[in-house]
């Protein structure tokens, strides 16, 4: 539905986005990851025709950005804090966006209200935009980039400066259009992409750094397999016999915790390899009790600073 | 067109009919009226000659301010973008910008037809001249919208919108004013292109070709330039 091929928007001398290419499926809903002035927005505004990209292309259902308008038609754009006209009333708004869409006015007043009933609008809809609370008016411009029925949707930040409610309504929001369109969004804040989207990918300086579900990415950032184990009685006897069964085991952290039992951390390379299994198997032959054995993974958040910190 | 219809009336619901609008309608009625009463009791005659002479002043001063907010406060907003991911050609928004500032001139003078109308009641009013006048007064202030309209097209701020405007509409106006101190050849050349020039032939009440083409013709010169300002600004 969304492809971009080699992307590149060039500010001056500095790569925005440098050589981007990925997929986004149609009915997928994406999330465009990656710290302030990481190229989000620019990425963005060149796949919804406002800024031409220096080099590269990329396509939405087929039809090349160089076919701005015919493109235009079929993506519904919220920009970044949800600009909109402050001195129209919700429903002047939207019957203006309406007209520049082109709907019938036979329709546009249906269409209207079906997007005020979606984005909870209908107790608004006679106010000046000016005076509402910044969770509407982020509800108005996503209303506003629904109206024409897009068959993909890209949100820029939807959720910055909302408070946890209104974040929450509008996460459910999101997740129900996903249902039937394509969905590009782009957030700083982790656990709303991990909630939202099927796919996600991270991007700094303008560069793809991974692409995948929040599972693969994390495997990916983690390399192998990662166990968390307390221990009862005797752990050296335990992981002697582990290391005899699997080798490349690593003993990453082993701590004696203050009512006497052992705390373990136990990796291997081999991603698929039944780390768990095989301590509890080890456990089960030396007569060791395990108090507590899990499986770790890296969370989103340490995928994230891996990807993207620490790296001036 | 639908389009340029939308943005027309788009534009009048959040730039004229507000009280900003109202502010600088009032003021250029009161301010014309001024003039047009002023020279009727001076002279005491059914001629407004002297009225379509400040005319060109008045402009200078009240098209910018009807004109800083079209474009520069989209950009400024960030509504820019909404408008320019909208199936919208730029000529469209350009144009849709433009229809609307030159249909809020245009009902201002259209009230000032009044004047001609009472001055016909107590004199003998030259009608042709008159009508030749307003003509010329109509093609200024359509150009001198497309000046203000790309001065509103460099910058995201109004109040910078306006003194280009001003300065742009300035240096139009002093011109001609200057012109006999220039040297010959300069002078043909504002007497050829100078719009003020071409308004004081129409005020004489001659309505030639060639004065109406150089309005339109300038007009349509200041539409390309803010199009092609608000095209450059994406390619930056």
């Amino acid at each position: 539905m969304i492809k971009a091929e080699h992307l590149t928007r060039m500010y001056g001398n500095r790569f925005a986005v440098n050589d981007l290419s990925f997929e986004v499926k149609r009915g997928e809903v994406m999330g465009l990851l990656g710290p302030n002035g990481a190229g989000k927005s620019t990425t963005m505004k060149m796949l919804t025709c406002f800024l031409p990209p220096s080099s590269g292309d990329a396509s939405i259902d087929g039809l090349s950005l160089a076919e701005s308008i015919k493109v235009r038609r079929l993506v519904g754009y919220l920009p970044e804090h949800a600009p909109s006209y402050h001195d129209l009333d919700v429903e002047a708004y939207l019957q203006f966006t309406g007209k520049m869409h082109g709907i019938p006015s036979a329709t546009r007043k249906d269409k209207i209200g079906e997007m005020a009933r979606a984005c909870g609008l209908e107790q608004v809809l006679y106010r000046r935009i000016e005076e509402l609370s910044k969770g509407y008016r982020q509800r108005v411009g996503l209303a506003a980039s629904m109206l024409h029925d897009p068959q993909c949707l890209i949100l820029d930040e939807p959720t910055t400066g909302l408070d946890p409610n209104q974040i929450i309504e509008i996460r459910h929001l999101i997740r129900r259009l996903g249902e039937q369109k394509t969905v590009l969004l782009s957030s700083h804040i982790l656990p709303e992409v991990e909630a939202v989207c099927d796919r996600m990918m991270i991007i700094d300086k303008g560069e793809l750094q991974a692409l995948g579900t929040s599972d693969e990415l994390s495997k990916q950032a983690q390399g192998g397999a990662f166990v968390l184990a307390t221990v009862k009685g005797d752990a050296n006897v335990l992981l002697t016999h582990l290391q005899t069964t699997l080798s490349d085991i690593t003993i990453v952290n082993q701590e004696t915790l203050p009512d006497g039992h052992t705390q373990i951390e136990i990796s291997h390379p081999e991603p698929d390899c039944n780390l768990a299994e095989q301590l509890f198997l080890a456990a089960v032959a030396k007569d060791v009790v395990l108090l507590e054995i899990r499986n770790a993974q890296a969370s989103l958040e340490d995928v994230f600073r891996e990807l993207t910190g620490g790296k001036t | 067109m639908n389009v340029v219809m939308a943005l027309c009336q788009k534009e009048w619901r959040i730039g004229l009919d507000t009280p900003q609008g109202y502010v600088v309608s009032i003021a250029f009625l009161l301010a014309s009226g001024f003039f047009f009463g002023s020279s009727l009791f001076l002279n005491g005659q059914a001629d407004m000659r002297h009225w379509f002479a400040v005319l060109p002043l008045l402009y200078i001063f009240f098209i910018p301010a009807m004109s800083m907010r079209l474009l520069a406060d989209e950009l400024h907003d960030g509504t820019y973008e909404l408008l320019a991911t909208m199936p919208t050609r730029t000529i469209d928004i350009v144009l849709g910008k433009y229809l609307s500032l030159l249909g809020h001139i245009t009902f201002l003078l259209v009230l000032t037809g009044l004047y001609p109308l009472t001055l016909s009641l107590l004199g003998n009013l030259d009608s042709g001249t008159v009508m030749a006048s307003f003509l010329g007064a109509w093609l200024l202030a359509a150009l001198f919208a497309a000046i203000g309209l790309f001065a509103s097209s460099l910058t995201s701020h109004a109040m910078i919108a306006y003194i280009v405007g001003l300065i742009l509409l300035l240096v139009v106006f002093l011109m001609t004013q200057a012109a006999p101190t220039l040297p010959i050849f300069m002078q043909d050349w504002i007497v050829m292109l100078g719009p003020i020039n071409h308004y004081q032939n129409m005020m004489r009440g001659v309505v030639s070709l060639a004065d109406v083409m150089l309005f339109i013709g300038l007009t349509v010169i200041f539409l390309s330039l803010s199009w092609f300002a608000l095209v450059r600004r994406r390619w930056r």
